[in-house]
């Protein structure tokens, strides 16, 4: 690159405004675009111009529509697709530096995709998770310390360890993929719909299990979804994509306040959220945003005035 | 006479060992013409193989016990012919989760043009059948597109026009919706209802949503291989926890409900969807404030 476009860019960086910025990043995007088919009459802007920061040690959201960026985003965050223009930060250094080198950031950001369950391929459970570990040169010892950890944060019990992935149920399939992750203990986990097609308890479950993973590591996490009723319970932050860009980023509290404006871009609200929502048109008061049903249970006990245990 | 009759019906498939494992446990129901009835159940809870067994699409019926009768035609017998297994094809319509696997032609109308064409239409019948099946599910315009450049939501419902050309009387969803993002979701089960309300088919859905279950005439939930409850969605509803028990949740607005009724507030149903359970909550404030 030429100094003078180096000088260019570095201009243009300094004058990037970073949507929800954090004192110490995990992970900043700076002026991210990224073009798929470019030159082709299929072109298309997947992500356009962002400027975001990704908070250390938080569990963090992304939501929006189909088509509206977020699944180009975590591929661009371990850099398995190279921004067409920008940067991508990890610990504010620019993973892309040394691109040979890009296989290192992977261990560093491990990304489970959609469906990881066909990913599967060892001949036992506890093998496939092993693989990750193993062939970052880990000691045996810990490789088999961070298998029987990351089969505990999914939920594994540890009867099933020896038998063959491909004998388990689709929901224990999926928490085998988890796991294979998880056990390259990544500073950051990225995972893109993590729970679909699973039913209601397997969601709990992987969203608990991810949740407890991220508490006790203290690893950033990243989720995908279109689960709105997951993300409000489970997320510390939450980032909109819409139209390829960021529509808004902040706490789970910031965002769901704005339940009107997820709306507008035709995003679902939590049901709950809704509820409260129709309720306050009747005059009904609430002391914040509602996104979860135990809040909403609290709060409407407070408004009616019922006691917890039952006496009004 | 039911559309559908299923009579003690018990299923198992076999282990690479050869051991038997049940799926399905003594199951006793029927289906009317014209119901929509939504099926329930956690992943392996056996909704899928009772579904496949409507259609005659399991692998092995050497572990199947008990009768199914589709429209007369008894599915489980030893002497059933090949034009009953093509008469009950045509009777009923099975709609799978993965919209990519569906899709045979390279071209929209092509594809669902594959069901009918198959079944000896001639035109020009098979040229109306073509157009009105897709005029039904909303994707005239898309007739010349490739399927491959379609929204999940649009592949699902040129799938979906697919099965109607070949006009069936039951149509099967298999987790029609599970890969879906809400849009297509919104589009997939709306054109479901619509050919249950205005087409008069019936519709058998299998599904893990909740809202979506809010939205049948009847809910059946399988727990282990057994019907567990049958009956309105209300009805259904208001066993929180043997849902619980067999792995589903409340919606979460209905769940809010019950828990505030358990803590001594009067409300008064149905609240299967967050309208029914506003209505339910306001009046009940009015009432607060009015004493």
């Amino acid at each position: 690159m030429s100094k003078k476009k180096k000088q260019i860019e570095a201009e243009a960086m300094a004058s990037v405004e970073i949507i929800h910025p954090a004192e110490n990043p995990k992970l900043r995007l700076l002026n991210v675009s990224y073009v798929y088919s470019k030159g082709t009459p299929f072109e298309m802007k997947a992500l356009d111009s962002v400027s975001l920061d990704i908070h250390p040690g938080k569990l963090t959201g992304i939501i929006g529509h189909t088509g509206s960026g977020k699944s180009t985003m975590v591929q661009l965050f371990n850099g398995l697709t190279t921004p067409t223009s920008g940067k991508v930060l990890l610990d504010g250094e620019d993973i892309w530096a040394k691109p040979k080198e890009i296989g290192k950031i992977r261990f560093r950001v491990g990304l489970v995709m959609q469906y990881p369950e066909y990913q599967l391929f060892e001949e036992t459970v506890s093998e496939d998770i092993a693989f990750g570990p193993k062939n970052m040169g880990l000691p045996r010892e810990e490789v088999l310390e961070r298998v029987a950890e990351s089969a505990r944060f999914v939920g594994l019990p540890p009867d099933i360890m020896d038998m063959s992935p491909f004998d388990l149920s689709g929901g224990q399939k999926r928490r085998v993929a988890i796991a294979g992750i998880m056990a390259m203990r990544p500073e950051v986990l990225v995972l893109d719909e993590p729970a679909a097609g699973l039913d209601p308890q397997g969601r709990r479950a992987i969203f608990s299990g991810i949740k407890q993973y991220n508490r006790q590591t203290g690893c950033t996490v990243i989720i995908v979804s279109h689960s709105m009723e997951d993300m409000a319970e489970f997320c510390d932050d939450v980032v909109v994509m819409a139209h390829s860009k960021v529509l808004m980023a902040g706490s789970r509290d910031e965002i769901f306040a704005h339940a009107d404006k997820l709306e507008a871009v035709g995003l679902d609200i939590p049901q709950i959220t809704r509820l409260a929502l129709m309720l306050v048109k009747e005059g009904l008061t609430f002391p914040e945003s509602l996104y979860t049903v135990n809040y909403a249970a609290a709060a409407f006990k407070d408004a009616f005035g019922l006691k917890e245990g039952g006496d009004v | 006479m039911p559309l559908i009759d299923i009579k003690h019906l018990s299923y198992a498939y076999r282990e690479e060992n050869g051991e038997p494992v049940p799926v399905l446990k003594d199951i006793s129901l029927s289906i009317e013409k014209g119901e929509y009835v939504v099926i329930l159940g956690h992943n392996g809870s056996g909704k899928s193989t009772l579904a496949k067994l409507l259609n005659m699409v399991v692998d092995d019926y050497e572990f199947a016990e008990g009768e199914i009768n589709v429209e007369g035609i008894n599915v489980l017998s030893e002497d059933i012919t090949e034009e009953d297994v093509l008469n009950l094809r045509k009777t009923v319509g099975m709609v799978f989760q993965n919209p990519d696997n569906q899709l045979v032609a390279t071209i929209v109308e092509e594809d669902v043009a594959f069901g009918p064409e198959n079944l000896g239409i001639p035109n020009p019948e098979l040229r109306e059948r073509v157009d009105n099946a897709l005029a039904t599910v909303g994707m005239t315009e898309y007739a010349h597109h490739e399927p491959h450049r379609l929204s999940g939501g649009q592949k699902q419902r040129v799938a979906i026009a697919g099965i109607i050309a070949m006009m069936p009387r039951v149509m099967i969803f298999d987790e029609s919706t599970a890969m879906l993002d809400p849009i297509g979701r919104r589009e997939v089960i709306d054109t479901l209802e619509m050919l249950n309300r205005e087409k008069g088919i019936t519709v058998l859905s299998i599904t893990h949503y909740m809202d979506e279950a809010a939205r049948a005439d009847r809910v059946i939930v399988l727990d282990d291989g057994k019907v567990l409850l049958d009956g309105t969605p209300a009805e259904v509803f208001s066993h929180g926890d043997m849902l619980r028990a067999a792995g589903l949740e409340l919606p979460q607005c209905t769940a809010l409900c019950y828990e505030l009724m358990a803590a001594g507030l009067e409300l008064k149903g149905p609240f299967n969807t967050p309208e029914q359970c506003a209505k339910a909550l306001a009046k009940a404030w009015r009432e607060k404030e009015g004493c």
